[in-house]
C-alpha cells in the first residue's frame, strides 16, 4: 500500500486516487521544432530507471489533481531531485 | 462475528453543491449560510444549516428536506453568476448512520481513512472511499455518518449487513 499526500486532504490510501501518468515536457511550438522533436514530444512518454514526477487524481477525495515524484527503482514518494525546476 | 451497532438508512437531505472562490460565494449568499469553514475537510453549523468544505472552492450545504425550498430561493441557482456554481442535489446522496459501542470497528471494514479521534474530529468531514465507493465520511452523535451515490444504497445496506452478521 501506498499513501499519497494530497495537497488538500493529507496523506490519503492509494485506493482513493487514480494515476494519471507521467508528467510529459511542455508542449513546443509546432512551428518552431524539427519534425523529430515534434515526434519525439507526441510520442515518447518519459520513464526513467529513478525520479519521475507523476501525475494523480484524487478520484475519490477532493476531486483535485497534483503531481509527486516517485522513484522507479524503489517505488517511494521522494523529493524534487536536485537540480530539478 | 457480530457488532454492537446500529445501522440506519436516512431519509433525504436538501443538499447543494456549491463552488467557487470563496470571495464570490460569500458575496451572492449574503448571509444565507454558515460562514465558511477555514480548514479543508471540515464543516461549520448555524442553526439547522451544515456547511462542508469538502475539496478546493468546493463546499456542500446539508439541511433538512424541509427547507430545501427556502434555501432554493435563497441560494437562487439559477441565477448565479458565472463564476460560481450552485446545484440542488438533494436527491444524489443516501446517508447512512453506523451508532454503537463498535461503529469505528465497523467503519474499519469498510473505509481506508484514519477514524480515531487524533486524526479525523468531530467537525471532520471528507470524501473517502467505502466499499471501493466514493463517500462522504463525517461523526455522527455515538458513531459515524457517511453517504453515498443514491444509486447504490442498496448495495451499501448489504454489504453492512453482511459485515456485520
Amino acid at each position: 500500500m501506498m499513501l499519497l499526500t494530497c495537497p488538500f486532504c493529507g496523506k490519503r490510501n492509494e485506493s482513493e486516487f487514480i494515476y494519471g501518468g507521467p508528467v510529459g515536457a511542455d508542449r513546443p511550438d509546432p512551428n518552431a521544432v524539427s519534425d523529430a522533436e515534434w515526434v519525439e514530444y507526441l510520442t515518447v512518454t518519459p520513464n526513467p530507471l529513478g525520479p519521475v514526477r507523476e501525475k494523480w487524481w484524487h478520484a475519490r477525495g477532493c476531486g483535485g489533481w497534483f503531481a509527486i515524484w516517485r522513484d522507479t527503482r524503489t517505488h517511494d514518494i521522494v523529493e524534487v531531485p536536485d537540480g530539478t525546476k | 462475528m457480530s457488532y454492537k451497532v446500529n445501522i440506519a438508512r436516512q431519509s433525504l437531505n436538501a443538499l447543494f453543491d456549491l463552488k467557487g472562490s470563496p470571495a464570490a460565494i460569500l458575496t451572492w449568499v449574503e448571509g444565507a449560510l454558515p460562514a465558511l469553514p477555514e480548514r479543508p475537510n471540515s464543516r461549520t453549523r448555524r442553526d439547522a444549516l451544515d456547511l462542508y468544505h469538502i475539496g478546493r472552492d468546493h463546499w456542500i450545504v446539508r439541511a433538512p428536506l424541509g427547507l430545501e425550498g427556502r434555501l432554493e430561493t435563497q441560494l437562487r441557482p439559477t441565477d448565479c453568476p458565472a463564476d460560481i456554481s450552485i446545484v440542488r442535489v438533494s436527491d444524489t446522496l443516501t446517508f447512512f448512520r453506523v451508532t454503537g459501542l463498535q461503529a469505528a470497528d465497523v467503519m474499519a471494514i469498510a473505509c481506508p481513512l484514519d477514524l480515531h479521534d487524533t486524526a479525523f474530529d468531530a467537525d471532520a468531514v471528507t470524501y473517502s472511499e467505502l466499499f471501493g465507493l466514493k463517500a462522504l465520511v463525517m461523526r455522527c452523535e455515538g458513531g459515524f455518518e457517511f453517504a453515498v451515490e443514491q444509486s447504490f444504497g442498496d448495495m451499501i445496506t448489504d454489504y453492512l449487513t453482511r459485515a456485520t452478521a
